[in-house]
């Protein structure tokens, strides 16, 4: 979406006299017309269904109606504080934040392992690769109905192993204690060959003669990897770790297909709450009031993210 | 270039609003074209019956032209018609899941079929009787018609025949009470000292089957879900689900013939074919998938009695959507009246697994024929004798959700069943309360 945007915003950076800078934006606006007439056609479809949608979002935040027959009305912000009370809505924003943490940090590190052990290309390695990134080419939907038969109580294939060493055997997806963890696996199995590419990538950017100085200074594997592969990775850690949390976010097919936020709520995430409010209660004002939230929270963090990289880019 | 390119966007803006302009102008003339929409909450292979049954119409019907329109889930099916119809386009005719229908209405998103109805010159006890009384409740909401039944089905209890004789037990005499039922599933219950290798007995619980078996048991225990008459009022911290409740717990965790923990419908009907459970509540619709993948000889009953002998219907109902055009109105009737006559009605019945609604679809000889072939369809359709509505409520699926929240946790070990209704009877209450603001509490 970002692509689209004007990014050659006429921004005057010198301080000339005001008279200047409006004529120079002036000509800089000519100048750059061709440049908005060929984002036209993206900006009328992005207003149409992006802008258009969340600002439709926040209009219906607004509104609530007392009761099912009465006409909605204008209720400012009480649609956010409901939400906020909702214990229903805390405990999906306390799952969310375990299931973010514990997707994030074992796929990261699964990637950044599969990373440097497949960084040098050969056949074996690129068919490894493959392998790995197999998972990723799959639709969530198709794959969160081959884990719920992976997963099925007693007679799915997990059981069949794990139950010759078992003498009881957990019920994966119908467990409240278990379940989050069991679709937890899921995004793990999914995302780490994914996040394995942009590291794979930042590896490339790794200085050769920079390695090979601390090849002759005799530093170990271990040392490598500790004072120069980690720092030149840094950008690349910060621009998975924010797709992660984006993902953590939006990528929840596989509750949809497989517990609907169940058992009992233990793998009910934000975004399948609002869903809930949306269609089970027909709640449109909470369902916007909670969706508002959810954007405000996903705009802070990706521009703190790109805060940090911008300033690590600029800085010293 | 730059003169080039901008023409190029002109004209490609054009051509879009052209086409855009000229796509509604192809439609007026000729047939009254409608939508369907249709679930499939089964398997894929509905999707092709639907297109043959819909394709049949068309050709005996010149003036309409029906687009049958797959919509996937009954909860996605709900989705798309609301989403529909707060578009402006409503579909003309939606196979809706029957317990959605009070929440609908409620909602004023129903056409009242009682005009339709006296048009045709029918009263509406004559168009009512065609169909089996206990799916009546699903259909009239306060003595007005908003549905038509399509395809219903009733809770079943399986019994694996070649285990029963294995226990030593009399398959043609299936356990017709709750306690005949316990004795039976701890027979059909194999132990390796603390392993379990195969369950007496598995009865589903995810969101919406375990509402239903909830029902299920209470009616057969004697009790009400819900107030059928006024949708503000449900029946969760009463003795009568208190004892199905602790039924179900005591099968998990005194007798220890039920797997602990809350099993979706799928890995309950797994389970069976499988032979690691021995027994299974499911419903009329998986007959169909049962017959066609079990290895071993089956057996179909009613659901055992602790009070009485009565469960629920499921399935769901044709329904016109409000704010249509009288033609469409009139041209969705007409699909309506034949998808749910007789010989199509047995038609889709045989297809499918559900039953037929409509009474007379079993009188013709294609399905009598069909019955005498697969005596097991019978089962279902005698226990509709004992049948009663589906719980439909203000919100019905937050309510029905309010529930089974709790019941997981009991079946989990969580929670004792006593203090776990109490919790899901005030969460509902609370989820009731603006309906019974505007209603029971409205007072002059």
């Amino acid at each position: 979406m970002s692509l689209a945007e004007p990014a050659a915003l006429p921004v005057a950076t010198s301080a000339a006299p005001r008279l200047d800078v409006l004529k120079r934006l002036g000509t800089r606006f000519k100048a750059s017309l061709p440049a908005y007439l060929l984002l036209l056609p993206s900006l009328i479809f992005l207003a149409l269904f992006t802008y258009g949608a969340m600002g439709r979002v926040l209009i219906d935040a607004l509104y609530q109606r007392a009761t099912p027959k009465a006409p909605v009305r204008f209720v400012g912000l009480d649609n956010i504080a409901a939400v906020l009370a909702d214990p229903a809505f805390s405990g999906a924003v306390v799952n969310n934040l375990i299931y973010a943490v514990g997707t994030a940090v074992p796929s990261i590190g699964l990637a950044l392992l599969f990373a440097l052990a497949l960084s040098r290309t050969n056949a074996v390695s690129s068919a490894l690769r493959a392998a790995l990134f197999l998972p990723v080419l799959i639709p969530m939907v198709a794959a969160s109905a081959l884990f719920m038969f992976i997963f099925l109580p007693n007679v799915g294939l997990l059981d069949y192993y794990i139950g010759r060493l078992l003498p009881v055997l957990p019920n994966w997806l119908g467990d409240p204690d278990i379940a989050l963890y069991a679709i937890m696996v899921i995004t793990i199995w999914k995302n780490a060959g994914y996040y394995m590419l942009f590291f794979l990538a930042g590896l490339q950017a790794v200085p050769e003669d920079v390695m090979e100085a601390a090849h002759l200074d005799g530093a170990g594997p271990y040392m490598r990897l500790r004072h120069i592969i980690l720092p030149e990775l840094k950008p690349t850690f910060l621009f998975v770790i924010v797709i992660a949390t984006l993902n953590a976010v939006t990528q929840v097919d596989h509750v949809f297909v497989m517990t609907q936020g169940g058992p009992s709520n233990a793998t009910n995430l934000v975004l399948f709450y609002i869903y809930q409010q949306a269609v089970e209660h027909y709640d449109v004002g909470k369902a916007s009031a909670a969706t508002l939230l959810t954007l405000a929270a996903l705009m802070g963090l990706t521009a703190l993210s790109f805060r940090t990289m911008a300033n690590r880019e600029g800085g010293p | 270039m730059l003169f080039s390119r901008r023409l190029m966007l002109g004209l490609a803006i054009a051509g879009t609003m052209a086409g855009a302009l000229a796509f509604p102008a192809l439609a007026g003339e000729g047939p009254t074209e409608i939508d369907l929409f249709f679930p499939v909450p089964v398997d894929g292979k509905l999707a092709r019956d639907m297109g043959t049954l819909i394709k049949e119409f068309n050709e005996t019907h010149p003036d309409v032209k029906a687009t049958a329109v797959y919509t996937g889930s009954y909860d996605d099916t709900l989705i798309k018609t609301r989403a529909a119809i707060k578009a402006g386009k409503p579909p003309s005719a939606v196979i809706m899941s029957a317990n959605f229908l009070l929440d609908m209405q409620i909602e004023n998103e129903l056409t009242n079929l009682d005009a339709l109805i006296k048009a045709d010159g029918t009263t509406k006890e004559q168009f009512l009787g065609q169909f089996f009384p206990a799916l009546q409740g699903n259909a009239v909401i306060n003595r007005s018609v908003y549905g038509v039944p399509f395809h219903n089905s009733t809770p079943l209890l399986y019994i694996n025949a070649d285990k029963a004789k294995e226990a030593g037990l009399d398959p043609s005499k299936p356990p017709q009470t709750w306690a005949e039922l316990t004795d039976w599933a701890k027979k059909l219950t194999k132990r390796e000292g603390d392993k379990v290798t195969q369950w007496g007995i598995a009865i589903p619980c995810a969101y919406d089957y375990c509402g239903w078996m909830m029902e299920t048991l209470t009616m057969s225990n004697g009790g009400r879900y819900y107030n059928e008459e006024f949708g503000g009022e449900v029946y969760y911290d009463t003795p009568s689900m208190l004892g199905a409740l602790t039924w179900w717990n005591d099968l998990v965790y005194k007798h220890k013939v039920h797997a602990p923990g809350a099993t979706p419908g799928p890995a309950v009907s797994t389970s069976f074919i499988s032979g690691n459970a021995a027994m299974m509540m499911l419903s009329t619709g998986s007959l169909t998938y049962v017959r066609d993948n079990a290895k071993f000889a089956y057996k179909v009953a009613f659901i055992p009695r602790n009070v009485r002998n009565a469960v629920p219907i499921g399935g769901a109902s044709l329904i016109v959507p409000a704010g249509l055009e009288a033609d469409k109105q009139k041209a969705a009737w007409t699909l309506i009246k034949w998808m749910t006559s007789p010989e199509k009605s047995g038609w889709w019945s045989r297809a499918t697994g559900y039953f037929a609604p409509n009474m007379a679809a079993y009188k013709t000889p294609e399905m009598v024929d069909f019955l005498n072939k697969n005596p097991d369809a019978k089962t279902a359709v005698e226990q509709l004798d004992v049948a009663k509505p589906w719980f439909a409520t203000y919100k019905t699926v937050p309510v029905r959700k309010n529930l089974e929240d709790e019941v997981m946790l009991v079946l989990n070990g969580k929670k004792q069943p006593k203090e776990a209704l109490a919790a899901a009877q005030k969460a509902a209450d609370e989820t009731l309360k603006p309906y019974n603001a505007e209603t029971s509490l409205k007072l002059p």
